[in-house]
């Protein structure tokens, strides 16, 4: 259930790329147990919006808020005890195991040497069980499938146990199956485990049907915001895509769009 | 295998590679005389005139040969593996960040204007290591991918540092100064005092354990930047406290011995095939297993019948067709 507390809050954030701006003017906020979903078009700004969140990159001007602490003043380790990020995908140079990559995300928690105990592992390996894919604890990530590789990089944000989760296309390179299976595995442990999911999305009917609120983007700029069922339409969405969009229902009442194809 | 084994098997291979070490030689020692030896000493007892030879070839000679070997090979094995996690590469070695060339550079400043007694070329091969590194690190420190502006930045001073120490070859006299300048870039133990030793010793151990206090945190830099900011590492304190640290212990380990090629790239290869690539293991184990590799290297080198020759001949030889074998091996692995 939604709470009516703000946990994260961005105001006026402004960010650039050398010369080019690549954020302008971004206000909006999330609440606590609320999935935001992030839409817009390829460079429209969302993973930059996401890294100024995490703190890794800095904005230039306005201000990021995380359960009313300033970002720009936590250092890393407190960032990372408030905020777990889960990338697009994960190259590796050296193949670490899936429980080596899932406990490398408490190294905040374990001190200076960054090295987890025997407790740490037995709490790594709950997780990886909790997510079904306990099996796979010993095998090398290099050699997981993508669906596989998208489930570790899950478990291993539970696993630093931060309160906000954002997620850049957890999708992106995923089955028709795998994507249904991942989204709701990220509704169901932002229920169960009371978190803040953000994420950037790039299809809207998954953003429509799992997200409470929504942030539509271009060109770095706020287009749309709100709660779902005030947002999700066809001009806003047309007028973010820059394209026609015609929408349906499905028997349950849910809409969905698609692309007004041509005859 | 249990988790350990490698631990263990690594650390009897160095205990017999010492004993290997200290026994062989062209005065040869017995396994008897060297235990008569160490008991007396360790009991504070003056040796007999049976064992004062013995002895004064123990301990004045060979340990401390052993001990630097050991201390060299942990320290650039170690360097090795920092230098490859901090810049996501396996095929980078503190060399490719100008350590070698400056200490190369160093050495060849001392040997022509300053001194060739052992302590003025290794403290010149010290400083002008460590000047390469952090030159490296300020050109290189900047720009949106900095592994790969530090590692073009390592190119470019590594390049600076060989000209400038072909020059100094080129003009250096050719009776005195050249092959001193030479002898020293092939790299070798044969002149190592216990000076040498407690030098190396104290700059390696403090490089090593502050390495291994923060290891965990190198498996963090390992993914990346952008992965050791979101876990909560200060990416550019641990970048330049594992270059300082790493700098440090290399070229305390090569201005003791000279330029020893291939050992930090092959024993960091060997010891992940072996352990994997968390740094929790890697790095102790890296430590053992450059020791047993540079200590064995050095006492075939010792005992050849023909005489010694510089070791970095053998650790060339030996490190590039094992690390080939491997790469194949592991290939074939993957494939199947």
């Amino acid at each position: 259930m939604i709470q009516n507390n703000e946990i994260l809050v961005m105001d006026k954030v402004d960010f650039s790329y050398r010369e080019k701006k690549t954020l302008s003017n971004i206000s909006f906020s999330v609440r606590k147990g609320e999935i935001c979903g992030l839409l817009g078009p390829n460079g429209s700004g969302k993973t930059t919006l996401l890294k100024c969140i995490n703190g890794i990159l800095n904005n230039d001007t306005g201000s990021i808020t995380i359960q009313g602490r300033d970002v720009a003043k936590l250092s890393r380790e407190e960032i990372a005890k408030l905020i777990a990020m889960v990338p697009q995908e994960l190259n590796m140079v050296f193949s670490f195991t899936v429980l080596q990559t899932v406990l490398m995300a408490g190294s905040a928690r374990f001190g200076i040497s960054g090295i987890a105990k025997k407790d740490d592992c037995l709490s790594a390996l709950e997780i990886l069980e909790e997510l079904h894919i306990e099996h796979l604890a010993e095998r090398r990530y290099n050699e997981l499938s993508g669906g596989e590789k998208q489930m570790v990089l899950i478990a291993r944000a539970l696993f630093q146990k931060a309160g906000i989760l954002l997620l850049d296309e957890p999708t992106s390179h995923l089955d028709f199956k795998r994507q249904y299976v991942i989204m709701e595995l990220i509704r169901k442990i932002t229920r169960e485990k009371h978190l803040t999911t953000v994420m950037t999305l790039h299809d809207p009917n998954t953003a429509g049907r799992y997200c409470d609120r929504l942030i539509m983007m271009n060109n770095g700029c706020i287009c749309h915001q709100g709660l779902r069922d005030k947002v999700f339409h066809v001009e806003s969405l047309e007028s973010v895509y820059g394209m026609r969009i015609n929408m349906g229902y499905t028997d349950t009442g849910a809409a969905y769009v698609h692309p007004a194809y041509e005859q | 295998m249990r988790r350990n084994s490698p631990f263990v098997i690594i650390t009897a291979l160095l205990v017999l590679c010492i004993i290997f070490a200290l026994t062989a030689g062209q005065y040869d020692i017995k396994l008897a005389t060297l235990w008569r030896v160490v008991t007396l000493k360790l009991t504070g007892q003056i040796p007999g005139d049976d064992l004062a030879v013995s002895s004064m070839v123990l301990w004045s000679v060979r340990l401390p040969r052993v001990l630097m070997a050991i201390l060299a090979g942990a320290a650039l094995s170690v360097g090795g593996v920092v230098f490859q996690g901090i810049m996501r590469n396996p095929l980078v070695s503190p060399s490719f960040l100008g350590v070698t060339h400056g200490a190369v550079f160093g050495a060849s400043i001392s040997i022509i204007f300053l001194s060739k007694s052992a302590l003025s070329i290794e403290s010149c091969a010290f400083f002008w290591a460590v000047a390469a590194v952090a030159l490296v690190y300020a050109i290189g420190n900047r720009g949106i991918n900095t592994i790969t502006t530090l590692v073009i930045a390592g190119v470019i001073v590594s390049t600076v540092f060989m000209a400038a120490g072909s020059f100094l070859k080129y003009v250096a006299d050719p009776y005195e100064h050249l092959p001193a300048i030479i002898f020293w870039t092939m790299g070798g133990l044969n002149n190592v005092l216990w000076n040498n030793v407690i030098r190396a010793l104290v700059i390696v151990s403090i490089g090593i354990t502050a390495i291994c206090i923060f290891r965990g945190k190198l498996n963090l830099m390992a993914l990346g930047d952008e992965e050791a900011l979101s876990m909560g590492v200060n990416v550019k304190f641990a970048r330049i406290f594992f270059m300082l640290f790493g700098t440090l212990i290399v070229a305390a380990g090569s201005s003791s011995c000279g330029i020893i090629m291939w050992v930090d790239l092959i024993v960091a290869h060997i010891s992940r095939l072996i352990v994997g690539p968390d740094h929790g293991r890697l790095i102790p184990f890296a430590a053992l297993m450059g020791a047993v590799f540079l200590l064995l290297t050095d006492t075939i080198v010792r005992i050849l019948p023909a005489g010694e020759i510089p070791i970095s001949i053998v650790t060339s030889f030996i490190g590039a067709p094992l690390l080939g074998y491997l790469l194949m091996k592991q290939t074939r692995q993957w494939k199947e």
